[in-house]
């Protein structure tokens, strides 16, 4: 499971309207919302800062920035907004945000470069399977939706691998690439997690 | 068990397995689109644009009442075709050029094809854009400003069958261009009716021992991209900027220049990476466009288009009718081919003409270089069904279909070996026949998929109680080699050497997904003699601050940008040994340079890197941390080399009970002259099945036959395959062909699904005894062709 970087910690960002600042919530009669995002909590007020039909992608990217989830389809068919909630995969896109009230959400952005899933498909060259990506809008979600199984189960079959990431599209193909990446990744969590 | 790929000549960074430049950002999820950038939080005054779509497949805005829309709050501004901005553009195209030059409104590729207005009263296909677009707040508040706006409709007949649409007294959508017919008239670019005659055909098929005649008919695909077309308009004074997920910036800057008379300094593009193209960008000269621009001059604010999944769906693969006789000897020679082609060119006009005039062309040089008789018809016509636009592999995945078909057919009544067929008659009119490349990709691809297993038709064993399995090919000239690309005119690009050895790469490019990044900066590196991670690549195209960015168009950009790449690098690596030589005690040609570091050839010991030199330079002179710059703007090579080849075979299991076709293995094999990045060119190969596995078996645009409606606009009911429908893929890459230049390469992304859907179809063919020669070849195609339903 993914750890949040602090539990206590609660940090209400100023930016969302005159009605929050930092460290102080003025009363109001809209309802509020808490969400933790990457271990960060955030609160909005509903039907202030978000709106009640708001879907999780467009509070991830356009309240908080968090562009590396990409939003395609909009109608849960393409994987690519895909973000974990409590661990889980969820479309970010067919999620209201106000339902992820006092959830714990993580986004591509968590992982960061080190990220042995994240490591794997960036370096995913070996013959005969191509590259992991190519044009790279879907890989945030191939990555949350690997980091999710792997999470599940840390030494999933080719088959099993297939079964989690058949709701992801990627245009370009790289689908084969994919699983390798998903089984190189296991691999090293699972040496990492021996190592521990 | 998968052979690695082994250059022909060994290289430190070129041909090899190694990963992408930018797969790092993009798999943290870093690398920027543009609608990771066209947001409120980077633009607080942007305002949406949302444009009105028609529900009818053919009509006329007669009378529009705005009122309501205006009244609503959040709406900021209404354009029509009525307002005199709009209505004093001139008439356009959506397909300027096909991305390989840059090209003026007087030059664009299909000048007599202007049908288009930038809005119009006039719509063509259910879904076209019509004569109001509106910018609001948000999105949701255009939407409903649209639902708001009164229009009185004047319907119009319409046809949706191109062979329907060719009769006389079918309505005719365009009078303006084709007064009294559907049918585009002949033009100087696409060719006359009859696109090509060579010998003669009648006197061909009378000497042939066999004649057959074949046809087929080819469903219109989409291209399925992620990110969907968008664009950010924002005026300063006089000064227009876009940002956008066009993958033709220079041209993008023309087409706003050209269309709203505004000077090229005045007009900036900005295109960061885009998700997907497969095609999709060479319609790039999007009436949107202009209609964005617009909204933001009237508003001062910024103002965000964007497509929504549904709206992206209407662009795609030119639908076509394609009938082809053959005749040949008993000794498998062909005496003749006559072809004739009819394409559905949709609502608008546009590359259609390109894959159904241009396209055949090619391949009368390129494949039936040898065959001495040959007739070519092709005709393009409108219909009230989406515009057809370039996808990859336009016109020759095709023609492909029916040709693939055509010369199964031929070795089947011949009792020839299609491969030996081949090999008799397949090639390009530069080189003798056997064609070397042809060959060397056939008896591999034969060898991979076990070509030896292949039955009569029909005749094989039944698995599993219903299922029966069959193997089949198909071949294919490419069609991207630099003599093929020389309309780019000269090349440009830049390297600029820092003081400490590290070197920013200039060398535009719209990176859409091809990796010819990677290309570039390993062409860098290795003429440098540095690292690739000392290269920076910029990623952005910015046409004020860019030299003229090569388009991704042909998937050539993977060798023509290094090619002048190259050029640059040497001229930059001549002008660092130049400082070094003094420093080492030697001449400058006695020097070399690895991973950085400069050293005497013949005394390797003797060496300092790039930043010593620099940093002992400006130590002993002072001051002189000058960047070493090398620029080129340079002509391809013209020297005309032939082409390579490429080939597809299929292992296919056909379940005759429920009509489901499993693609057991898929050899895809390409002759790329040169291997840019043996990863990135693997990845093509595969990948490109993702279009081809889906227009052999699933893709296809829908309608209703009765109103024109597509049907289909959405991933659910429109198939693209997933991982769980990716059959076993061997990509084979070879290097037998090689062009002109230090690489000599050959694009082979755009043409990777190209001999897919046939290959596929060849096998189905083989399996069970029947043809199916309509893609895709859906279940219920199979069960009726053996008459179970």
């Amino acid at each position: 499971m993914l750890k949040g970087k602090s539990n206590s910690q609660s940090r209400v960002e100023a930016s969302f309207g005159s009605s929050v600042t930092e460290g102080v919530i003025v009363k109001s009669s809209h309802r509020k919302i808490k969400i933790r995002v990457n271990g960060i909590w955030y609160e909005f007020e509903v039907e202030h800062d978000i709106q009640p039909w708001h879907v999780l992608s467009y509070v991830l990217r356009e309240k908080l920035g968090f562009t590396g989830v990409k939003v395609a389809c909009e109608a849960g068919e393409c994987g690519a907004c895909t973000v974990l909630m409590d661990g889980k995969t969820v479309l970010s896109c067919m999620t209201l945000a106000v339902e992820t009230d006092g959830h714990d959400i993580v986004t591509i952005e968590y992982l960061g470069k080190h990220d042995p899933v994240v490591a794997a498909f960036a370096e995913q060259c070996e013959p005969g399977y191509g590259t992991a990506l190519q044009c790279g809008y879907c890989t945030p979600g191939f990555v949350m939706a690997a980091r999710s199984l792997l999470n599940e189960n840390p030494d999933p079959t080719v088959d099993e691998i297939k079964e989690a990431l058949a709701g992801n599209i990627c245009r370009c193909g790289c689908y084969p690439a994919v699983v390798q990446a998903v089984l190189h990744a296991a691999e090293k969590l699972r040496t990492e997690g021996a190592r521990k | 068990m998968t052979e690695e790929f082994k250059p022909r000549v060994a290289r430190r960074y070129t041909g090899t397995y190694r990963p992408r430049i930018d797969g790092g950002e993009k798999a943290r999820g870093t690398a920027e689109f543009i609608d990771d950038i066209a947001l409120k939080r980077r633009f607080p005054d942007i305002l949406y644009a949302k444009v009105l779509r028609s529900p009818y497949a053919h009509a006329r805005i007669k009378n529009i009442d705005l009122s309501k829309a205006e009244k609503l709050p959040g709406v900021k501004a209404i354009l029509t075709y009525k307002d005199p901005e709009v209505a004093s553009l001139k008439p356009t195209n959506a397909a300027w050029t096909d991305g390989t030059n840059t090209v003026s409104y007087k030059c664009m590729m299909w000048k007599n094809f202007r049908d288009r207005r930038v809005l119009s009263d006039h719509v063509c296909w259910v879904g076209d854009e019509a004569g109001v677009v509106v910018a609001a707040e948000s999105e949701e508040l255009a939407e409903e400003a649209l639902r708001l706006i009164d229009i009185e409709w004047e319907l119009l007949p319409f046809v949706l069958d191109p062979g329907e649409a060719m009769k006389p007294g079918a309505p005719v959508i365009h009078p303006e261009i084709t007064p009294s017919s559907n049918v585009l008239p002949p033009d100087n670019f696409a060719g006359a009716d009859v696109i090509l005659e060579r010998g003669d055909v009648e006197k061909a098929f009378a000497e042939a021992n066999v004649v057959i005649e074949v046809a087929s008919r080819y469903s219109n695909a989409t291209h399925a991209v992620l990110d969907h077309w968008c664009c950010l308009a924002a005026w300063e004074d006089d000064k227009v900027t876009i940002w956008s997920n066009s993958y033709e910036a220079d041209q993008t800057r023309m087409h706003v220049s050209e269309m709203l008379e505004i000077p090229l300094n005045k007009v900036r593009v900005i295109c960061p990476y885009v998700g997907g193209q497969h095609g999709r960008g060479d319609t790039g000269d999007q009436p949107f466009f202009i209609f964005t621009a617009l909204l933001a001059k009237k508003t001062g604010r910024p103002v965000k288009f964007k497509h929504t999944r549904r709206e992206s769906f209407p662009s795609g693969r030119t639908r076509e009718l394609q009938y082809c006789e053959i005749g040949g000897k008993k000794d498998g020679i062909i005496t003749g081919v006559y072809l004739k082609l009819i394409g559905d060119s949709g609502g608008y006009a546009g590359h259609a003409l390109a894959a159904l005039k241009r396209i055949p062309r090619d391949y009368a040089e390129c494949s039936l270089g040898h065959v001495p008789s040959l007739k070519m018809e092709s005709y393009v016509v409108y219909t009230n069904k989406l515009p057809s636009s370039c996808m990859r592999s336009i016109g020759n995945i095709q023609v492909n279909f029916i040709m693939g078909l055509a010369l199964d057919t031929l070795a089947e009544k011949l009792g020839i070996d299609p491969i030996e067929l081949a090999l008799k008659n397949i090639g390009n009119k530069w080189a003798p026949l056997p064609n070397k490349s042809l060959e060397a990709i056939l008896r591999v691809g034969a060898r991979k998929i076990g070509w030896e297993k292949r039955h009569k038709p029909g005749d094989g064993s039944t698995y599993d109680g219903t299922k029966k399995r069959g193997i089949g090919l198909s071949f294919h000239h490419t069609w991207n080699a630099s003599w093929q690309e020389l309309r780019r005119g000269p090349i440009q690009a830049i390297v600029r050497v820092n003081p400490d050895g590290t070197v920013y790469l200039e060398a535009p490019t719209v990176e859409t997904g091809p990796g010819s990044s990677s290309c570039c900066v390993f062409t860098c590196a290795e003429t440098l003699g540095i690292r690739t991670e000392d290269v920076h690549w910029i990623s952005t195209v910015d046409t004020e601050t860019s030299v003229k960015d090569q388009v991704q168009t042909d998937s050539a950009v993977s060798h023509i940008l290094p090619e002048a790449i190259h050029t640059a690098a040497l001229d930059a690596k001549r002008q660092v040994l130049g400082l070094a030589a003094p420093e080492l005690g030697v001449m400058p040609e006695e020097l070399d340079i690895n991973d950085g570091r400069i050293y005497v050839k013949a005394a390797p010991q003797k060496a300092m890197t790039i930043k010593e030199l620099f940093w002992k330079r400006d130590l002993f002179w002072g001051g002189d941390l000058v960047p070493v710059l090398s620029s080129v703007s340079m002509a391809l090579p013209d020297e005309v080399t032939g082409n390579p080849y490429m080939a597809a075979f299929a292992e296919v299991e056909v379940d005759t009970e429920t009509g489901q076709v499993e693609v057991l293995k898929l050899v895809v094999l390409g002759d790329c002259g040169t291997v840019m990045h043996a990863s990135g060119a693997e990845a093509q190969q595969i990948g490109g099945q993702c279009i081809g596995l889906g227009e052999a078996l699933t893709e296809e645009i829908i309608y209703d036959e009765t109103t024109g409606v597509p049907l289909n606009l959405n991933f659910i009911d429109y198939k693209v395959p997933t991982m769980a429908d990716f059959p076993d893929i061997e990509p084979v890459l070879m290097e037998v062909w090689k062009g002109a230049g230090e690489y000599g390469a050959c694009g082979i992304g755009e043409s990777a699904p190209c001999c897919t859907p046939r290959a596929i179809a060849n096998a189905v063919y083989n399996a069970i005894g029947v043809r199916i020669d309509d893609n895709p070849i859906t279940p219920d195609k199979i069960l009726k062709a053996l008459g179970k339903i």
